[in-house]
C-alpha cells in the first residue's frame, strides 16, 4: 500500500478577526490532526456533532484552507497550490455532500449535474459525453433516460447516487464523504452503503468517511480516528477500536450506541454536560470536564499521543490504569437463529428476483 | 424486562384509516390500524419516512385539521372517552394535560420569544390554575426533574440559548408536566447524538417508570426500539404489517420488511458481509399499491400479494403479521414444490 492523502499538523481557526467595536471569537475548529491514508483504504473519521470533523473534510480537499498545517496529496503539498493547478487536481479528489436536497442544482437536469465536472475537465464532449453520463447513471444504479429530470423528482435515495455519480464523473482516486448516507432511511441506506463499497472495489478509490453513525463505520471502514473538540483522541484499526476501545471517549461512545437486542439492556456509563464550546477549549486534556476518569493531571497538562505497537493512536493520560480497571467491553450483538435463518432466505430471494429499476 | 400487560389499556386504536381526501377511490393513508398500550408501558411505532407513523400520533392528538384530513374510520378510546368525536374545546383541556407529545425537532416546537420558564409555566397553568409564582416554582421543580444543570438560571433562558439536548429535555419537562397518562414521542432523539441520545432515552424510561405514563414511541431507529418497548408496530405504507412484543419481533421477525430492516442495519459487532437491502422506495400515497402494499418491494411477492392485502394472521396472543408468504421458509418451500411439480 502506498500512501495516498496525508494530514500534517492541520490547524483551522475561524473568526476572530477585529471589527471595529467588537470582536469575534475565534472557533478553534480543527486542532493540530494528523493522519496518513494509503491507497485503496476505507478512513473513517468520527465524532459528535461540533468536533470538527466536517470541517476536516473540506481542508483535506481544499474547500477550504488550513490556518496552519500542510495537505500531503501523493507526496505533494497541495497547500499551496495555485487555483489551476488545484482545480486539474481536484478531479481526482472529490466529495459526497450529507444532504442529497441541498446539494444539487434545483434548475439543472440529471444530465447537466453529472455532466458539469466532464465538461470542466473536457475529459469527452458531445455524443461521448452523453454517452459516459449514461454509463455513470448506470454505475450508480439508476435509468440512462433519467438524464432530462430535474433533482426534486428524484427521492433522497436517488438524489444521493446521483450525487455519487457527479463524484465518480471525474475518474476520481479519493473521495471524502461526509455523511453519506445519515439524511437516509434505514433500507436506502443500506442500498447506499452497498453502491459505495461496490463502487470502491470496482473502482479502486480511496474513501474517507465523516460520520457518525458508529454502526455505519464499523461496517465500511478499515481505520478509524475518533474526534473530540478538533483532535483525534484515537486511530486504530476498526476491529481494534470497537473490540478494545482504549481512550476514555471512544467507550462512551460506543457505550451509547443503542443496544442491538432487547436482552442487552443496560445501564451504561453515560455522558454527563454538554460539548464545551469550541470558542473556549478545556485546558490541559479537552475531554477531562467530562470524563469520567479525570484526575488533577488532566486539567493541567494535555497528554502527548502515543503511538501502540498494532499501530494505535491515542491521547490519554491514564489509558493503561483504565484499561486495567476493565472499562470500555464491547457488547456482542446478538441475532436470533430464525432471523438469521430468514435473512440468508431473504438475500437469496432478493439475488434471485431480477433486478429492475424499481422506481420506473 | 417485559412488563405484564394484564393491565387496562390506557390507549386503545380500533381500526382507524384516515386519508386527505374525501375522495373514495383515493387510498387510505393510514390504514386499518390497530394498537393498544397500558399503564406504564412503551409502544414503540417502526418505519421509514412516510408510512404514516407520524400522521397516526397527529391524528391521535387530535392535531390534524379536518378537512383536510378524513378520519374514514375506526375508534379511538382514551381513558374512557372517545378521542374521534370529542368537541375542539374539549380536546383542548386533555391535550398538554391528559395526553401530551414530544415532537423531533426542539427547536421548532418550543417559541423563541419566549424564555424555556414562561413556556413550562403556561402549561401548568392552563390546566391546574396554579399562580404565575407557583408555576415558576413548579417549572423550576420540572427543569430539576429532567436533570438540567443550573436549573435555576436556565428559567430565564430562551431557547436558543441552549444546546440540542437541553432543548428536548425542555420538552420533555414540558410535556410531563401535567403527568399525562399517555405520551407521545415522535423520534425524540433523532436529531441528537449518540451520547444525548443515550441520556434522553433513560431520562424518559426513568421518568416513565416514576410516573406510570404509558408512552407511544415513534421512531425509525430498531436501536432504540431494542432499547425501550415492550410492545413493537412495525408500520409500512399505512399500515401496520407486523406488532409483537419486542422480544417477538427481535427473536422471531416475520414479515418480509420487519426482515429486510433488520438485515439492512449495519451491525456494531464484526463485519457479516454486505447488508440485506430494500429494494426500490416507499410508494408515494398517489400510487398505493392494491394489494399487499409491500408487495412492489418484497422478494417474496406472488400473484395472491398483488391481488389482495392479507389479512392479519394471529401467531400468538401478542404476536401478529400481515403477510401472505409467512413464515417465509414456509414461502421457500412452497415455491420449491411449484417448481418441482
Amino acid at each position: 500500500m502506498t500512501g495516498m492523502i496525508e494530514a500534517r499538523e492541520l490547524v483551522k481557526h475561524f473568526g476572530g478577526r477585529r471589527h471595529l467595536m467588537s470582536r469575534k471569537p475565534t472557533v478553534y475548529a480543527v486542532n493540530g490532526v494528523s493522519f496518513a491514508v494509503q491507497q485503496g483504504e476505507t478512513f473513517a473519521i468520527v465524532g459528535e456533532s461540533g468536533c470538527g470533523k466536517s470541517t476536516l473534510g473540506r481542508l483535506l480537499l481544499r474547500l477550504i484552507d488550513a490556518t496552519q498545517g500542510q495537505v500531503i496529496y501523493q507526496g505533494k503539498d497541495i497547500t499551496q497550490l495555485d487555483a489551476g493547478a488545484m482545480r486539474r487536481l481536484r478531479r481526482e479528489m472529490q466529495i459526497v455532500f450529507q444532504d442529497p436536497f441541498a446539494s444539487l442544482n434545483p434548475s439543472m437536469t440529471i444530465g447537466r449535474i453529472i455532466g458539469e465536472p466532464i465538461e470542466l475537465h473536457d475529459l469527452a464532449r458531445g455524443q461521448a459525453r452523453r454517452e459516459r453520463v449514461a454509463e455513470l447513471l448506470r454505475t450508480v444504479g439508476l435509468q440512462p433516460d433519467y438524464v432530462d429530470r430535474f433533482p426534486h423528482e428524484f427521492s433522497g435515495g436517488q438524489r444521493q447516487r446521483i450525487g455519487i455519480a457527479r463524484a465518480l464523473a471525474g475518474e476520481p482516486r479519493l473521495i471524502v464523504a461526509d455523511e453519506p448516507v445519515s439524511a437516509l432511511d434505514v433500507s436506502v441506506q443500506a442500498q447506499v452503503i452497498n453502491l459505495l463499497e461496490q463502487l470502491k472495489q470496482e473502482l479502486g478509490l480511496t474513501l474517507i468517511m465523516v460520520a457518525h453513525d458508529l454502526a455505519v463505520i464499523r461496517h465500511m471502514s478499515d481505520r478509524v480516528a475518533v474526534m473530540y473538540l478538533g483532535e483525534i483522541v484515537e486511530m486504530a484499526h476498526v476491529d481494534d477500536l470497537f473490540d478494545n476501545p482504549l481512550h476514555p471517549y471512544t467507550q462512551i461512545l460506543l457505550q451509547a450506541i443503542p443496544v442491538s437486542h432487547p436482552q442487552q439492556r443496560r445501564e451504561r456509563l453515560a455522558l454527563t454536560g454538554d460539548l464545551p464550546s469550541p470558542t473556549a477549549l478545556p485546558s490541559g486534556c479537552r475531554f477531562h470536564p467530562r470524563c469520567p476518569h479525570a484526575k488533577p493531571l488532566c486539567r493541567e497538562q494535555k497528554p502527548v499521543n502515543e503511538c501502540l505497537p498494532d499501530g494505535r493512536q491515542l491521547a490519554c493520560h491514564f489509558w493503561r490504569e483504565i484499561q486495567n480497571q476493565g472499562a470500555g467491553a464491547p457488547l456482542i450483538p446478538s441475532v436470533s437463529d430464525k432471523l438469521a435463518q430468514r435473512l440468508v432466505i431473504y438475500k437469496e430471494r432478493q439475488a434471485a428476483t431480477p433486478k429492475g429499476d424499481p422506481h420506473a | 424486562m417485559t412488563r405484564p400487560t394484564a393491565r387496562q389499556p390506557v390507549l386503545e386504536v380500533t381500526g382507524l384509516s384516515l386519508k386527505f381526501s374525501r375522495d373514495a377511490d383515493v387510498p387510505n393513508l393510514v390504514d386499518e390500524v390497530t394498537f393498544s398500550v397500558s399503564e406504564g408501558e412503551t409502544l414503540c411505532i417502526v418505519g421509514e419516512s412516510g408510512c404514516g407513523k407520524s400522521v397516526t400520533s397527529l391524528a391521535l392528538m387530535g392535531l390534524l385539521p379536518a378537512p383536510p384530513a378524513n378520519i374514514v374510520s375506526g375508534t379511538v378510546r382514551f381513558d374512557g372517552l372517545d378521542l374521534l368525536t370529542l368537541s375542539e374545546r374539549a380536546f383542548a383541556d386533555i391535550r398538554g394535560n391528559r395526553i401530551s407529545m414530544i415532537f423531533q425537532e426542539p427547536m421548532t416546537s418550543l417559541n423563541p420569544a419566549f424564555t424555556v420558564g414562561h413556556q413550562i409555566a403556561e402549561c401548568v397553568q392552563r390546566h391546574r390554575g396554579l399562580s404565575r409564582l407557583e408555576a415558576r416554582v413548579e417549572a423550576l421543580a420540572l427543569l430539576r426533574l429532567v436533570r438540567i444543570p443550573a436549573p435555576e438560571s436556565r428559567l430565564d433562558a430562551y431557547p436558543h440559548e441552549l444546546s440540542g439536548g437541553m432543548r428536548q429535555r425542555v420538552m420533555i419537562a414540558m410535556a410531563l408536566a401535567n403527568r399525562p397518562k399517555l405520551l407521545i414521542a415522535d423520534e425524540p432523539t433523532t436529531a441528537l447524538d449518540v451520547t444525548i441520545q443515550a441520556q434522553v432515552l433513560s431520562l424518559i424510561r426513568n421518568l416513565q417508570a416514576e410516573t406510570g405514563t404509558a408512552l407511544v414511541l415513534i421512531t425509525h431507529d430498531l436501536g432504540v426500539v431494542a432499547e425501550v418497548a415492550d410492545h413493537v408496530a412495525v408500520m409500512y405504507a399505512g399500515r401496520i404489517v407486523e406488532y409483537g412484543t419486542v422480544a417477538e419481533i427481535f427473536d422471531d421477525p416475520q414479515h418480509p420488511y420487519t426482515i429486510g430492516l433488520m438485515g439492512a442495519i449495519p451491525s456494531i459487532g464484526k463485519r457479516q458481509g454486505t447488508l440485506a437491502t430494500i429494494g426500490g422506495s416507499v410508494p408515494s400515497p398517489e400510487r398505493m399499491p392494491k394489494g399487499c402494499r409491500f408487495a412492489p418491494r418484497c422478494p417474496f411477492a406472488q400473484a395472491q400479494c398483488i391481488a389482495a392485502a392479507p389479512p392479519d394472521l394471529r401467531l400468538t396472543q401478542t404476536h401478529r403479521v400481515a403477510c401472505w408468504a409467512a413464515p417465509v421458509e414456509h414461502a421457500i418451500n412452497m415455491s420449491m414444490l411449484e417448481a418441482t411439480s
